[in-house]
């Protein structure tokens, strides 16, 4: 297939190693024999979104979210309506916000994001910053991540996390994280959440065949060092959380 | 009562914490208990230099002790490195007399960028030095704007601040401040006329989000910014490195003083300048100045020589979750000439505990390594798959790399065999565990 991924404002919101989830998707696409392009956004600049299979926005900064919003609005109605029809998306860190009905700043600023989700979020002057260990809905394993965020989210109905033994979620300490709507996934897991989840990663490459009335093949290839990385960070992890329950 | 108490405690408790070899910060903690205000209340000296930011701190605060006293001055300041709060005023009452008045000509203070702020709430500094500000540690720092935002309530109407004129965001600082000296430099040897790197911190403007141009680049964003909507743009400088050769490891400030390098780094360049202007701008001659900074070797070091077999090798240490720092160091290898081994040790991200935080080795600019010289790259340590899976993605050979876990057995692997120059690439946390397994020059 010809793949068309959408990546929004790559400079602007590009913490925490964002990028890679666009790179780590490219490149697991092309391998299983599809020709991948990626289009990014650059705020003010007119944009396509027809056609699109992925959606991809990074984290950015508060400052950063903020100019993000601002270009991210024009794309409001394109973005629900691809969401609607089964788009694949994901949008990490702050970008999950602009997801929501809207964001308030620290200094009290209210902000109207897209809506495609019911949930609020609030910002504030302190980070919550651990180590996320947890369930979600899409397969068994265990999902790992890192929390680095100053927002608290309520409101979701659809959390991509569904439970949390460790770590901070939308809302607090092990509450759920992330939201989910069809086939778009959000979190404010920081960085390269594809890259540290490989069933995440083929969670998505499915979705993306399935809105193409594709099937992938029934095993997807798994790299090694992936592999390897996940199962070493999701024992670590789940031995520290072990050790706290006593 | 309280402030005699007070510094009385913290005096005791810096001789037994010496006696018995423990850190500073607790004596400073005991008295700030008994007296919260302590610092309010003691009579500090004419001149106090702070100096914080991302990286250089204790290399800057070294110089511009070096050269302050080398200038005749006394100077107090937390050598030990304990920068919050509490190591502050270790530092200041274990120098007072117990009438609360603090002995030398300059008070000078490496302070934690996140806790300037508590610090210099009972006083301020009267010249402010804020190296730069970037990406740095991201699970405790947030990003650099948080960092930006905390530091920001620590700056004193009446302080003069020292800043970086090539850094878009921490030159922020000068806005709606009066008293500024800048400090930059002129194109030299290392420049180029775009950022560099796997991010672009420095795209958009840090005030009004407008793109920004470049007129030249010393390395990733640092260089001469121009915002194209609001007029944020890289400012005169007061002090300035005129003319710099990496090559020959020599550097020109203010078109005068010429200074030999003991370490060719960019950031060596930086943390010479600041400490240049800052000891200027408390009426330090150029001369001695440049006496001191000349050829000055720095006691925290980050460059460790050593042999491993037939191998002469070179430990660059890099904090982690500093892709700056790595990148930095990463230049440095590519520069060389010579056929080389490089060794990346990434075996605890967090000394305490494991963490799934491997973000930031996704921004650090491995393609750097690319190179025809660098004719092999051992990744080990724990996070090695990670190392592995990110190596994946630059254009280095998949056979040029070797992963092995283990430090002690990557070590084993090198010294069988070959003779090339080797260079390793860790952290703080990490060094020792390779430098068990080789001879140490001194
Ligand atoms: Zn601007």
């Amino acid at each position: 297939m010809e793949l068309k991924i959408i990546h929004f404002y790559p400079d602007l919101m590009s913490l925490y190693g964002s990028y890679a989830n666009v790179a780590v998707l490219k490149r697991y696409l092309e391998e299983l024999g599809n020709t991948v392009t990626v289009e990014t956004v650059v705020p003010g600049e007119a944009a396509d979104l027809s056609g699109a299979d992925f959606l991809f926005m990074g984290a950015g900064t508060e400052r950063a979210q903020k100019a993000a919003l601002a270009d991210f609005v024009r794309y409001g109605e394109a973005v629900k309506a691809a969401a609607e029809n089964g788009t694949a998306a994901l949008f990490a860190g702050t970008a999950m916000e602009l997801l929501g009905k809207t964001i308030t700043a620290a200094d009290g600023t209210v902000y109207e994001s897209i809506g495609l989700g019911s949930f609020t979020s609030v910002q504030g002057r302190q980070r919550f910053v651990e180590d996320v260990y947890g369930a979600t809905d899409l397969y068994s394993e265990a999902v790992v991540g890192f929390m680095n965020k100053c927002s608290s989210i309520e409101g979701v109905e659809t959390p991509l996390l569904t439970t949390l033994d460790m770590g901070f979620g939308n809302s607090g300490e092990k509450t759920p994280e992330g939201f989910r709507f069809q086939n778009v996934l959000a979190s404010e897991l920081t960085g390269p959440i594809l890259v540290k989840n490989p069933r995440l990663l083929e969670h998505v490459v499915r979705a993306i065949y399935a809105r193409r009335s594709q099937t992938p093949p029934a095993e997807l290839p798994r790299w090694a060092y992936a592999e390897e990385a996940y199962t070493i960070t999701e024992e670590q992890l789940r031995l520290r959380w072990q050790k706290a329950q006593g | 009562m309280r402030k005699l108490l007070a510094i009385l405690v913290c005096k005791l408790g810096r001789a037994v914490g010496r006696l018995v070899g423990k850190g500073s910060s607790l004596p400073g903690k005991y008295a700030l208990k008994i007296c919260p205000d302590i610092l309010r209340r003691v009579q500090l000296p004419a001149h106090v230099i702070a100096v914080t930011g991302s990286n250089g701190k204790t290399s800057t605060v070294e110089m511009i002790a070096a050269i302050l006293r080398s200038g005749g001055k006394t100077v107090v300041y937390n050598e030990e490195g304990s920068n919050q709060i509490e190591g502050v005023t270790t530092t200041v009452l274990t120098h007072a007399t117990l009438g609360g008045r603090v002995k030398a000509d300059v008070l000078l203070i490496e302070s934690d960028e996140r806790y300037a702020a508590r610090s210099f709430q009972y006083f301020h500094p009267t010249e402010f030095v804020i190296t730069n500000l970037y990406r740095d540690q991201l699970t405790r720092n947030g990003h650099p704007e948080w960092v930006y935002d905390a530091i920001l309530p620590a700056i004193h109407p009446d302080t003069k601040l020292i800043l970086n004129a090539d850094d878009p965001l921490s030159s922020c600082f000068a806005q709606d401040h009066e008293n500024v000296k800048w400090f930059g430099l002129n194109p030299c040897s290392i420049t180029g006329d775009k950022p560099t790197g796997v991010y672009h911190d420095g795209a958009y403007c840090p005030l009004c989000h407008a793109p920004m141009e470049y007129d030249y680049v010393h390395y990733n964003h640092i260089g001469a910014y121009r915002c194209t909507k609001c007029g944020h743009a890289k400012p005169a400088t007061d002090y300035t490195v005129t003319a710099a050769d990496l090559d020959q490891g020599r550097l020109t400030i203010d078109g005068a003083v010429t200074i030999q390098l003991a370490f060719r780094s960019i950031y060596n360049v930086y943390n010479i300048l600041a400490a240049y202007a800052a000891c200027r701008e408390v009426g330090i001659a150029a001369d001695t100045a440049a006496g001191v900074i000349n050829n000055y070797i720095l006691k925290n070091g980050r460059m460790q020589k050593f042999t491993l077999g037939a191998h002469k090798g070179v430990l660059l240490t890099s904090k982690h979750e500093n892709s700056i720092a790595y990148d930095t160091n990463l230049r440095y290898i590519a520069a060389s000439k010579e056929p080389c081994t490089v060794l990346v040790i990434v075996d605890a991200v967090s000394r305490k505990y494991f963490t799934s935080e491997t973000s930031w080795l996704w921004d650090i600019d491995f393609d750097l390594l690319n190179v025809p010289q660098v004719g092999r790259v051992i990744l080990a340590g724990q996070y090695c798959n990670d190392l592995a899976l990110r190596f994946s993605f630059t254009g280095i050979p998949r056979e040029k790399l070797l992963v092995q876990p283990d430090i002690a057995a990557a070590a084993e692997t090198l010294k069988a065999e070959g003779g090339e120059q080797v260079y390793v690439v860790t952290c703080f946390s990490d060094r020792d565990k390779l430098l068990a397994h080789v001879v140490k020059e001194a």
